[in-house]
């Protein structure tokens, strides 16, 4: 095939080579890290239907951008044109030489540069469909490019808040990108304009740009320039963002074949190497943070994920993060960013001394049956509206309860797990299993949802675990506790640890829903703001975490509520402090709107707000 | 009777040189936390205190400790910590706590 070939391919072809060697390199890397467990899994799972099911997810997220598309429809469309438009041309470009010689192992540099080649084909009908096919697939990445620049321009165009700020080596490539599209329209127009052929798009734009005898000499400056920018971009694109576009497909495949993350924080090893390198820098994430751009620390997913990446310091962005979920909630590749900050925290605190040795044991050998096990927390504590409130619901559907941690109490670890000292909330683990355990209760009920998380995920309990929101709808269902509707409105905070993090939005709504107007809030369930004083945090100064707070007081109080409702001690104490309206728990409210005959018990608890 | 000396007296082991420098780790503990220097000691972290229940733990104490140059004994008391956070719900200065004890824990 002499003929067809032309200097110019030489950089499209060296830059793919180095390309496709580089990329085998890493991975290879990477795949060597797995652990040995992992490998089982690819072992199993590689001749099964998994490795269909992949492939189906390669081509709706990959290509198609679906999940992108829930989020934000301009975006996925914007997406969606330039992955899948690019990936009609190359697939489009092999059917087209094949047909046209009849022979499907024909050079790669032949496909992509076909036109120049082969300006006029022809052929029955088939042709035609071809030639628009391909036109049609370039019309289609022009398009998402023509997206991309407009919302580089102004991202509000694309609905988006906030985007990536791109290091340097990223806009490089960006660039690059960028050229090759427009550089093939105007390639393939000048030697439609000069040979004839062409179809919709570049027969005209050929005839009315490149028509006459002068501009002959454009034609082949054109064909080098596209060449070139293909070639620097492949170079590019293993060390850039860009390589999220292989190596996602890839993640996609492991994770269907099972594989998990290997123990710790080694991004250049393993399943984490290919998750790192999966995320594109959409910066959907961004808009979905809730201390975007408050403090001095960039440290959502986006920037964080980067700077593992790019093997820089991210240890105060993995520590000022709240750790609210809502970035892995919402990424589009479902990288476990939550999971990379744990072991990225771990790392850090390794030198933290810390010894809990000192928790006496906490054995109960035995006691009469109770129904139900009351564990208020840490910070139900500072709390002590909701546990009067919760207590007496309780009695008002006739139910005994011990509570056991009234007098004093462990923490039940989740703070020094989101410090990543797993070693020592195992001890507190230890301490409150054996005080649970031992009560004969029925069901656990705790009014604290980062205890809840943390019970339900790590504990092993010999009795089942509710949050108090669940157990008082659970009531409510039941018909112990009865309540007529009243003329209040509610706005409901969604707790991170409690929605996002356990899944459970329905209950505290249902039982808002009986007692009054649940008013709608912009961001709400998975999409809730955290109420800036997530205990994932670790170093975020107060006059930050206030700022939160204050952007999401404005969101819960702006369809005038009568009182924002949480289920959780520390929400409801962050939201208080700085609200102008009434913040309460579920309980309280549930509580107080209890029909007058009945007495309410009145609240007996040390003043403990001295944090106002 | 000792000798009144006019205006004030000076006992050796109570002298606070304010020319002193603060020892390096001290300074770099407070260049990591610098909300440790808003405290007040007004005892609210350690009334709270989970840990507090079961171990020798008062926060303030802590910070206390630091600045009198008791770097080794904070250190060993910082570990008794659970980073619960009620401390620092219940600060009226807004120290951050949490991370402050982590920091301490590290010296
Ligand atoms: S973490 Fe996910 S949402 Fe955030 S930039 Fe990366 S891919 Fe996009
Ligand atoms: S977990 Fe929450 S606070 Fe942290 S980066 Fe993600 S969205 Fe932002
Ligand atoms: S509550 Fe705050 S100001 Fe008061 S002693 Fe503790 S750290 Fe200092
Ligand atoms: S975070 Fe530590 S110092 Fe503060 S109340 Fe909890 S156990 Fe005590």
């Amino acid at each position: 095939m002499d003929s067809k070939f032309h200097p110019f391919v030489l950089p499209f072809s060296i830059g793919f080579a180095l390309m496709l060697a580089v990329l085998t390199v890493r991975y290879v890397i990477w795949l060597r890290g797995l652990s040995s467990d992992n490998r089982k899994r690819i072992r199993s799972n590689f001749f099964t239907v998994n490795t269909w099911e992949a492939l189906v997810e390669i081509f709706r997220e990959s290509l198609v951008h679906l999940k992108i598309y829930k989020v934000n429809p301009m975006l996925g469309f914007m997406h969606m044109s330039l992955a899948f438009g690019w990936f009609l041309l190359i697939v489009g470009g092999k059917l087209e030489t094949w047909y046209y010689t009849g022979d499907f192992a024909n050079e790669m540099h032949y496909a992509i540069f076909f036109r120049y080649f082969e300006p006029v084909t022809s052929g029955f009908w088939m042709n035609g469909v071809m030639v628009f096919f391909m036109e049609f697939a370039l019309l289609m990445v022009l398009t998402g490019l023509i997206l991309a620049l407009a919302k580089r321009i102004r991202k509000k165009l694309m609905g988006m808040q906030n985007t990536t700020r791109h290091s340097s080596g990223n806009r490089i490539a960006l660039t690059f990108l960028w050229f090759i599209f427009p550089l093939r329209l105007f390639a393939e127009s000048a030697t439609a304009g000069q040979h004839g052929g062409g179809g919709f798009l570049t027969a005209n734009l050929g005839a009315w740009l490149f028509g006459g005898d002068s501009a002959a000499s454009w034609e082949l400056p054109l064909w080098w320039a596209y060449s070139i920018s293909l070639g620097l971009f492949f170079i590019a694109l293993p060390f850039s963002r860009y390589l999220h576009i292989p190596t996602e497909m890839v993640l996609i495949l492991l994770r269907r074949w099972g594989l998990e993350s290997e123990k710790g924080f080694n991004p250049n090893k393993g399943l984490q190497a290919f998750e790192v390198h999966s995320c594109s820098s959409c910066g959907i994430c961004l808009d979905a943070c809730p201390a975007i751009n408050i403090g001095q620390e960039a440290f959502q997913a986006s920037y964080f994920v980067r700077g593992v990446r790019e093997n820089s310091e991210v240890e105060a962005k993995a520590t000022s993060c709240l750790s609210c979920g809502s970035c892995t909630a919402i990424c589009p590749v479902g990288v476990d960013v939550e999971q990379l900050r744990l072991d990225k925290r771990s790392d850090i605190f390794t030198k933290a001394r810390f010894s809990h040795s000192y928790l006496p044991g906490s054995m109960t050998l035995w006691r009469d049956t109770t129904e139900v096990v009351l564990f208020t927390g840490c910070m139900g504590r500072s709390n002590p509206k909701t546990t009067v409130a919760f207590k007496a619901l309780l009695k008002e559907a006739g139910l005994s309860f011990v509570h056991v941690d009234e007098k004093d109490g462990v923490c039940c670890g989740r703070p020094m797990a989101l410090a990543g000292a797993l070693d020592q909330s195992l001890m507190m683990k230890e301490y409150n299993s054996n005080l649970i355990n031992g009560q004969n209760g029925q069901v656990l009920v705790t009014s604290c949802p980062i205890c809840f998380k943390y019970f339900t995920e790590e504990y092993n309990l010999n009795i089942p675990v509710m949050h108090h929101s669940q157990f008082l709808w659970e009531l409510m269902k039941k018909g112990k506790i009865k309540r007529d509707s009243r003329d209040l409105k509610f706005a409901y905070h969604d707790p991170c640890e409690l929605g996002r993090g356990s899944g459970c939005y329905e209950p505290p709504r249902s039982v808002l829903a009986q007692l009054g107007e649940l008013l709608p809030v912009d961001k709400e369930r998975d999409k809730a703001l955290c109420c800036g004083n997530n205990l994932g945090s670790l170093s975020l100064p107060e006059s930050d975490r206030r700022q939160i707070t204050a952007r999401t007081l404005a969101v819960l109080s702006a369809n005038e509520p009568d009182y924002i409702v949480s289920s959780c001690p520390l929400c409801k104490q962050t939201l208080a402090r700085q609200s102008s309206v009434e913040v309460k728990d579920l309980a309280e409210i549930l509580l107080e709107t209890k029909p007058l005959r009945v007495k309410v018990p009145s609240y007996s608890y040390v003043h403990q707000e001295a944090g106002r | 009777m000792t000798k009144q000396y006019f205006g004030f007296s000076v006992l050796e082991q109570r002298s606070v040189n304010l020319d002193s420098e603060m020892p390096a780790e001290l300074e770099s503990l407070y260049q990591k936390e610098p909300s440790l220097r808003a405290c007040i000691a007004c005892g609210n972290c350690a009334a709270v205190c989970s840990a507090g229940h079961f171990a020798e733990m008062q926060f303030y104490r802590l910070n206390v400790m630091a600045r009198r140059g008791l770097l080794h004994e904070m250190v060993g008391k910082a570990a008794a910590c659970m980073l619960c956070g009620r401390c620092q719900m219940s600060c009226p200065r807004g120290v951050n706590i949490r991370h402050a004890v982590l920091m301490m824990s590290q010296l």
